[in-house]
């Protein structure tokens, strides 16, 4: 087996299993990058005075998976000296505190791997396309994300 | 006749998650949206706020003419809010 390339990888999974931080960065981390950097999108408590239960998220999975896979070929195209790209996001009930994403880059220098996992996350919220309804106590609410050029928060 | 999924509230709202409607060939996104609310009525109330995905492509509800192939795949997407 030849090591010495290092092909660039996506790593991509929608699973419904608690996410794991040390596996997603150990997906990306290569002897060719000096710099891996995550984002972790958590489960907050609350929301304009009411009490979080738990988050739920469902996906339309094939075009979800289809796109992310857009986002990576972007990020590339944009910071061609990204080696690798992980991005896990949970389905199904996440409790409070618990992640619901996770997206790692690796990179020779630190700006390119910062840069894109900004530019993963920011273009996930507006282009994947995945559902999270929050549980309060009594009543629950679908949230749309403001990125989502379709919804229309203002009206 | 094509798979329609739904998503979100708008599977709330239909009372189901897929099924397979018979819709003409050729039929622009508006007007399919409203085959979809003439066999799901309450879907009225999200009109202002879906799109739709097209074989995976999103199109928003107007008058872009779709060309149908039998078998193909709907969806109704409500805003987004993954992450």
């Amino acid at each position: 087996m030849d090591d010495s390339e290092d092909v660039p990888k996506d790593f991509i999974k929608l699973k419904s299993e608690k996410l794991s931080v040390d596996e997603v960065s150990e997906l990306v981390i290569s002897p060719y990058c000096g710099a891996v950097s995550l984002f972790i999108g958590t489960t907050r408590n609350n929301f304009e005075g009411k009490k979080v239960i738990h988050l739920e998220y469902e996906a339309y999975t094939s075009m979800a998976e289809t796109e992310i896979k857009k986002i990576c070929r972007d990020v590339r195209q944009k910071w061609p000296s990204v080696q690798h790209i992980a991005v896990h996001h949970r389905l199904g009930v996440v409790p409070v505190t618990e992640a619901s994403v996770i997206i790692a880059v690796s990179s020779p220098h630190r700006a390119e791997s910062l840069e894109a996992v900004m530019y993963c996350i920011n273009t996930l919220k507006a282009s994947v396309p995945i559902w999270k309804k929050e549980i309060y106590e009594d009543e629950y609410s679908w949230k749309e994300n403001k990125e989502c050029f379709w919804a229309n928060s203002e009206k | 006749q094509v798979s329609v999924l739904y998503f979100a509230r708008s599977a709330e709202l239909a009372g189901l998650r897929c099924e397979t409607l018979s819709v003409p060939r050729q039929i622009t996104s508006l007007q399919l949206w409203e085959e979809i609310v003439k066999v799901h009525p309450r879907l009225a109330v999200i009109q202002d706020q879906v799109v739709f995905a097209v074989r995976q492509e999103y199109v928003l509800l107007g008058d872009q003419l779709l060309v149908l192939q039998p078998g193909d795949e709907i969806a109704i997407i409500p805003p987004i809010s993954g992450g």
